[in-house]
């Protein structure tokens, strides 16, 4: 009697510990040394504070983490919370996969930037985490070669195009712009800026119908086609990025990572960053980020919904961007932090934020994508005028629309 | 008898099922698959019939990629062949070091593919090697480097195959030289035959089987070129082959399977008639044997 009372009781408690704990599963990408121990700092200070939900984290690479994610969605064996790069959202929640969380985050739509880049059909799909911008990195000591004031950088189309001629002037090992090759997921990246600071879209406002070859696009990639052919150092990111730091390029586009690089290699670079120029200052650049989305077939839909808001509210943004540095925080109170507010180069980008724009969230994004990409290819490198590249790219685009 | 033929199958099985599940369901399930729109995100497909074949050849990225792959082909067999011939017969003579010429020739053929890729996208790039050569010639180079221009980059990663590519091939015609009778020459000698009358009655006709094996093998492995293109180019600057478009479509940006699988099976139609093709041409001729 006494045996099968302790073995009741046993089983009980063991029953109700079972019962009361919820397990999530985490897939996300910040696996370099300086990130993932904060990635499980943070992971532990949540469960401290909610002991019955445990967090178990996937680390993936950004060379097959889509892949992965986009057969385990297939599959059904998507993880609870999973971590997206801001053109992958449409495609998910166009197919259902991601939970509509509009009701749950109204509270929060003032204090973070970037929903847009996670509203599809108008809701929202995922919280704005990580967020990533281009600005505009010159050379001071080839601007002064060059007979320009360094206290100021180039802030409209035609300033930039004669410093960096006049750059590509001081000699045959010398460039004034930071051209990209055809360089799949980035090049388009250093020519939307240009795109929208002339005001051109992808689609009229209704949605319908891609716009992509407007004359105000069409002037965008002829002057984007003039900076690479009168001052261009055509090379891939890393190798353009190789040529400024060793003070060969005036200017270059580029992101955050940068300035860890120079902090990290110790590089003795005299350098200034700033917003992208336009024919109105500042000028737009490219908007990106990081998400964390809740998969629709989840049973744990409230402890993700707790777990994404603890993992992106503003003090726990602060700390990764600090221990990253080479994030920037959706959060608006994060980004009134010293931290940011007292370097200039790192308020560069946060002000650039302010005036960047993000691509169409839009299912078929890649094909989008694809076409502008090769609509750039063909003007710079191929045969193509500026203007039959990008009616091409349209035409092209509205076909893979239509196809739904 | 029963007995044995359930022990057979029990034993052949581990290799059955192997096969059956890795092999030629998959190969069945694709041809199936190029007959649908199936898009690995999406939650249903459907039949289409033969909409993915018609939209294929209508397609500017699949009509380049193939016509990129037919150069690349048609551009590499003659070089390859020719060269791995002349250094077969090279290395078939008697002379000091030549074990050390033949391994040479052959370590290419032996080295990661990926490894090749990387030295020579340097060795192309702007200020690389070959561009100093060009200059030291008189030529001027591409300014980007030859990987970052249309009118340079197929060929620059032709050229870097047939180098890779010659090593192989040259064992193998040195496997066929070493079958051809001493005999015949010894004959042919006697006769009064010059050299270069024996390398064409006599080495080239013996050849025949042996040149088509490496022509017809070589052009199976050409037309599915790929991690060239993926790690030097990623497909840009008008070098996508064919093999490229499938794996750009169907497993990295829109993960279309249908689509891909459509082509996949086009390019094996096309690659069993270009083989067939060969055939019929080196057979025209009546096979010599004792």
């Amino acid at each position: 009697m006494q045996k099968l009372l302790i073995l009741i009781v046993t089983a009980v408690l063991t029953q109700s510990v079972a019962r009361a704990t919820t397990t999530l599963e985490w897939w996300q990408f910040w696996t370099d040394p300086d990130s993932r121990p904060t990635i499980q700092a943070i992971v532990d200070d949540f469960e401290k504070a909610n002991p019955d939900i445990k967090v178990n984290i996937t680390d993936l690479t950004w060379a097959n983490g889509q892949e992965k994610i986009v057969i385990a969605f297939a599959s059904g064996t998507g993880p609870d919370v999973v971590e997206l790069g801001s053109d992958w959202i449409a495609q998910f929640a166009a197919n259902g996969q991601l939970a509509d969380i509009s009701q749950r985050v109204i509270a929060d739509s003032g204090n973070f930037q970037g929903w847009g880049l996670a509203t599809y059909d108008g809701k929202v799909f995922g919280r704005p985490w990580i967020l990533g911008t281009r600005v505009l990195f010159a050379n001071e000591d080839l601007m002064r070669k060059a007979g320009y004031d360094t206290s100021f950088l180039p802030y409209n189309w035609p300033q930039l195009e004669q410093a960096a001629i006049n750059i590509r002037h001081l000699g045959k090992d010398y460039y004034g712009w930071g051209s990209n090759t055809a360089e799949k997921h980035r090049l388009y990246k250093k020519f939307l800026p240009f795109f929208w600071s002339n005001g051109a879209q992808f689609f009229t406002d209704d949605n319908r119908y891609s716009i992509i070859s407007s004359m105000k696009a069409i002037d965008a990639l002829k002057f984007y086609k003039k900076l690479h052919d009168s001052a261009g150092f055509v090379g891939d990111q890393r190798s353009i990025e190789d040529a400024f730091l060793d003070g060969k390029i005036g200017f270059i586009i580029s992101g955050d990572w940068l300035l860890k690089r120079i902090e990290v290699e110790k590089r003795k670079i005299d350098f200034k960053s700033g917003p992208i120029p336009g024919p109105k200052y500042p000028g737009k650049s490219f908007l990106g980020g990081e998400f964390l989305s809740i998969n629709q077939a989840s049973k744990n839909h409230d402890a993700a919904l707790k777990f994404i808001a603890f993992v992106t509210s503003p003090e726990n943004q602060l700390r990764f961007c600090k221990a990253n540095r080479s994030a920037n925080p959706s959060s608006l109170l994060a980004q009134q932090d010293p931290y940011f507010t007292g370097n200039p180069h790192l308020q560069a980008f946060i002000k650039q934020i302010k005036s960047a724009e993000h691509p169409p969230v839009d299912p078929h994004w890649v094909v989008i994508e694809d076409e502008l990409e090769k609509a750039i290819e063909d003007a710079l490198f191929g045969s193509r005028l500026p203007a039959q590249a990008l009616r091409n790219a349209q035409t092209r685009i509205t076909q893979a629309r239509a196809k739904q | 008898m029963r007995a044995h033929r359930g022990i057979a199958l029990a034993l052949g099985l581990p290799w059955l099922l192997t096969f059956g599940l890795f092999w030629a369901f998959p190969m069945v399930y694709s041809l199936f698959m190029g007959f649908t729109d199936h898009q690995l995100l999406a939650k249903s497909f459907q039949w289409v019939g033969l909409d993915n074949y018609r939209a294929l050849f209508r397609d500017p990225d699949f009509v380049s990629s193939l016509k990129n792959t037919f150069v690349f082909v048609l551009g590499t067999i003659p070089f390859t062949t020719v060269l791995s011939l002349a250094m077969a017969l090279l290395v078939n003579r008697q002379f000091r070091g030549r074990g050390l010429f033949r391994a040479g020739y052959f370590l290419p053929s032996i080295t990661s593919l990926v490894v090749i890729s990387l030295i020579f996208t340097n060795l192309y790039s702007r200020g690389g090697y070959v561009a100093l050569l060009a200059h030291v010639i008189g030529l001027t180079p591409p300014e980007n480097g030859f990987l970052y221009d249309s009118g340079t980059a197929l060929y620059a990663i032709m050229a870097m195959d047939v180098w890779m590519a010659v090593g192989y091939y040259m064992l193998i015609f040195l496997a066929g030289l070493k079958a051809i009778p001493e005999e015949l020459y010894e004959a042919a000698e006697i006769n009064g035959a010059s050299p270069l009358r024996q390398f064409v009655s006599i080495t080239l006709p013996m050849l025949r089987p042996v040149t088509l094996f490496i022509v017809v093998i070589n052009s199976i492995k050409s037309f599915q070129i790929f991690t060239e293109m993926f790690v030097m180019t990623k497909g840009k600057f008008d070098t996508a082959t064919t093999v490229y478009f499938i794996y750009d479509t169907g497993l990295t940006t829109q993960f279309k399977f249908g689509y891909a699988s459509a082509a996949a099976y086009a390019l094996f139609a096309i690659i069993g008639l270009f083989s067939l093709a060969q055939f019929i041409l080196f057979r025209r001729r009546q096979e010599y044997s004792w």
